[in-house]
């Protein structure tokens, strides 16, 4: 029996002017017709705007069909005394792990479905202890919800589903927002709940690692069902996934490349295991690539320093039993015109690190040099430093204001005292690097994400600094939105020569862009070098927790099977090319 | 600055004052005012904060709490018990000087409601000291709930309070977050005039309230998913018991009471 049922499902989304009257009609779905069957799970992919949230909220009538049907367990969700019972039935976790937490406490948040159900006190207790069990988050039950990590207060929203004993949870982009420990924390209990309990899963996800572990795979564009399969034929079809702003798994990516080489191999692999077995099993001249490697740039003599850290240290809430040392002792040395990468799980101190770069943080002891000048002494002005150093935080889009793009982006230029002309030159400059010139006039509240993240860059670019530091820029973007913020700043970099530092959980993305990686763990710095050298030695990155690219994971399991082809795996480009050296 | 305000502020502990029911704590922590504005002598409001400090000492609370919470409105108390002390007439001044004239009643007066604000501050203190604000919610809807009758919408109310405990936390952080990022723009929150400082705040409180008002838009979607309808029908996992301690704690209070009553009547000290 199938527990969600779509017919010919349509959805417009109606605007109206102030009289009430319709003034345009937005279709965000078009005959979508699906049927899910009970314990499946099911992945939905697709670009921002595709139409894939809207169709998750029908599966529990938060929305209901402009045309068509949906059923829910055979009950038409346009049937509104049957509310409650599809709303059971079908329990919904959203993106933002903050905003769906109701209770000040752990346990009372989860029991707040049951609650509402009118469920007994007694079950409610028992339902509530199961449910915090099934996500591995009993022993946080008294905690508040405040003080979680994301990936905890992920899979108490999910708790708080579970409670309500529900057949079949939606998840929109659960992990979007997450690092990658709680997005691995959070498709495990996932993965469990499908596996062990049959509860249907229906997964919205911008990951194509995460929708390659699902049963079936849904690609959506405009608004239609465009692709519906098993996981390994969709990511084999990659040049159609790619034409639709989306991505494949890295090692399918390998497999295409080897294919087109020449190589006999299969296109639909998805999971490093797979990969390394169809490697193996490939007649391949010998068992060892020889590793010529480009020579490493040495450190231009006449680089000219732009930012030096001096035994920097800084402690949190210090003389309390809270006290934490989030830097120790740091020693760095940045040169003019470098693109840096710093990865480091969170908590590692990269956040607090850079804060330090233009004085919104003053170390606890050491000293922060900028163009050789101690930012912290009597003749320099700390807001000087933060024009010449700009800093992009994480979903920078939360700090836009103004009326109109163009004058958003200005705010920084007009603190700075320039002229009127100069402020619009400056505007007009970020955002044309953003590609957001069309936008100006616009405002910044009614543009997309991608595009507001854009603006909030441009709106510190228009600063013109000399060094740009970015946390997490692409940070719940979707992979179209990813690959063009960061091409957009590469291109920046390359064009306007400027110092860049790119903080990022995505290794992918850091050997993309950077030229050198920081790697910062509890607080110190692990390791500071040439990509190349940094990534060296992939297996101790994976030593201090770092989440490693797949394809590196795919380099270490073909050593285990006694094929190697070096220790330095993290590009699919240079997988394929050693790769294609044993044949 | 918001860090140092510990009124309201709730500090886990296994204590009896802790474990007592939080109802009866609001009810006994009433009956504590009126004790307040029941004694007319010195000796009853000694009583009445050495009462009160004997309760922090169970709560196992520091001694030096009950000096956090007064401080921040220490300059407000000391301003009113002076305005007190300079216009409360009596019939021999105490010292004279142009137009000012002290008088013994008035020094007595604004003495005594000096002492009575502070032990009503402490008192109040203790409640939210040893009480979790989930707790504390949860006994004024009980408390409330005869007022349904009214059509007073007690079931809302409590949980608009539980919302907005929950989020002031995230809100704060928010708050943090948008400085930061707004100061990285060059903008200058800490110097300048009042009027200058309060233009320099619009850049962080609408990007705080346009993303209030969504985490609100979500909160609700969320909500409705997990078949949130109102207070009808709904039923607590939590449920309130009254203990022993809660009955001992009742007698010993009204005890304290009925002493300051007769401590009214028959005054030890005039």
């Amino acid at each position: 029996m199938d527990i969600i049922r779509t017919e010919n499902l349509c959805y417009d989304y109606v605007t109206t002017d102030d009289e009430g009257n319709v003034t345009g009609r937005n279709p965000a779905l078009k005959n979508v017709n699906l049927s899910i069957p009970e314990g499946q799970f099911l992945a939905v992919l697709g670009h921002n705007g595709c139409g894939k949230s809207t169709l998750a909220k029908h599966f529990n009538a938060i929305l209901t069909p402009t045309e068509g049907k949906v059923f829910v367990d055979g009950i038409d969700t346009s049937c509104e005394e049957k509310l409650f019972e599809i709303r059971r039935t079908v329990g919904m976790v959203f993106q933002n792990p903050d905003n769906q937490l109701v209770a000040t406490i752990v346990e009372e948040d989860v029991a707040f479905a049951p609650e509402n159900l009118g469920v007994p006190p007694k079950e409610i207790r028992e339902r509530v202890d199961s449910a915090l069990k099934q996500v591995d988050m009993y022993e946080f039950r008294e905690h508040a919800p405040h003080q979680l990590s994301g990936g905890q207060k992920q899979r108490v929203a999910i708790a708080g589903i579970i409670a309500m004993q529900p057949r079949c949870i939606v998840m929109d982009e659960p992990t979007a927002m997450l690092d990658p420990k709680g997005r691995k924390e959070v498709m495990s209990t996932i993965k469990r709940l499908n596996r062990e309990q049959g509860i249907t899963v229906i997964l919205i996800t911008h990951y194509m690692e995460e929708a390659a572990q699902a049963d079936r795979v849904i690609v959506m564009d405009k608004g239609s069902v465009i692709m519906d399969d098993e996981p390994h034929r969709i990511f084999s079809r990659e040049k159609e996934l790619k034409a639709v702003g989306l991505d494949v798994p890295q090692v399918t990516e390998l497999c295409c490349m080897l294919k087109d080489g020449g190589v006999d191999i299969s296109a639909e692999i998805i999971f490093e295991e797979e990969c390394s077995a169809a490697i193996s099993e490939l007649s391949l001249k010998k068992k060892t690539a020889d590793i010529i490697r480009e020579k490493i740039p040495e450190t231009k003599k006449d680089a000219e320093e732009a930012a030096r850290l001096e035994n920097v240290t800084y402690k949190y809430s210090i003389g309390t039993p809270f006290e934490k040392t989030a830097v120790d002792n740091v020693n760095l040395t940045v040169f003019r015109g470098e693109f840096i990468g710093i990865i480091g799980h969170t908590g590692s101190g990269k956040s607090t690190l850079i804060q330090h770069l233009n004085g919104l943080i003053k170390p606890t002891s050491g000293t922060v040099f900028i163009d050789n000048a101690d930012i912290h002494s009597k003749d320099v002005k700390i807001r000087d430093i933060r024009f010449k150093v700009g800093i992009v935080f994480q979903y920078s889009e939360h700090q836009l204001f103004e009326e109109t793009v163009s004058e958003d982006i200005a705010y920084g230029p007009k603190n700075m005292g320039l002229s009127e002309e100069e402020v619009k030159k400056r505007v007009e400059e970020a955002a044309e690097v953003m590609g957001i010139s069309k936008l100006l006039e616009k405002s910044p509240f009614e543009l997309s994400g991608g595009q507001q993240r854009r603006v909030a860059l441009a709106g510190v670019l228009a600063m013109n600094p000399e060094m740009l530091i970015l946390d997490e820029p692409a940070a719940g973007l979707d992979p179209k939105g990813r690959n063009l913020i960061l091409s957009l700043i590469s291109n920046y970099h390359k064009k306007s020569g400027k110092t860049i530092l790119l903080i990022s959980h995505s290794m992918e993305d850091i050997v993309k862009y950077a030229e050198k990686v920081l790697v910062m763990n509890k607080g110190k710095i692990y390791k500071f070098d040439y990509i190349d050298n940094v990534f060296d030695d992939t297996e101790s990155l994976v030593s201090i927790g770092l989440d490693v690219p797949q394809i590196t994971r795919l380099s270490h399991k073909l050593r285990e099977s006694g094929i190697d082809i070096g220790s330095d795996i993290y590009t699919t480009e240079r997988a394929a090319q050693r790769l294609l050296s044993l044949m | 600055m918001i860090k140092d305000i510990t009124i309201g502020q709730y500090f886990p502990g296994k204590s009896v004052v802790h474990r007592m029911d939080s109802r009866i704590k609001m009810i006994l922590d009433l009956i504590y005012l009126v004790m307040l504005f029941v004694s007319q002598t010195f000796t009853g409001l000694i009583a009445t904060m050495l009462f009160i400090v004997i309760c922090y000492i169970i709560s196992d609370i520091k001694l030096i709490m009950i000096i956090k919470s007064i401080k921040p409105i220490l300059p407000l108390m000391i301003f009113t018990a002076i305005l007190n002390m300079l216009f409360i007439g009596g019939e021999k001044p105490l010292f004279q000087w142009w137009i000012i004239s002290i008088y013994p009643e008035g020094i007595r007066i604004s003495a005594f409601m000096l002492i009575r604000i502070i032990a009503l501050i402490v008192g109040m203190s203790l409640l939210t000291y040893t009480t979790s604000p989930i707790m504390l919610t949860d006994a004024i809807e009980r408390l409330l709930t005869p007022l349904k009758k009214l059509r007073f919408p007690v079931h809302e109310l409590s949980m608009m309070m539980t919302i907005a405990l929950r989020f002031i936390p995230t809100l704060v952080e928010e708050t943090e977050k948008i400085m930061s990022a707004q100061k990285a723009r060059g903008a200058d929150l800490d110097t300048g005039g009042i009027v200058k400082r309060a233009k320099a705040l619009v850049p962080v409180l609408i990007p705080l309230f346009v993303s209030a008002f969504k985490r609100a838009n979500d909160l609700a979607t969320a909500m409705e998913c997990r078949c949130y309808r109102g207070g009808e029908g709904r039923t607590r996992m939590r449920q309130l018991k009254i203990a022993a301690r809660d009955i001992i704690a009742v007698i010993i209070v009204l005890a304290v009471l009925a002493g300051i009553i007769l401590l009214n009547c028959f005054p030890i000290f005039p």
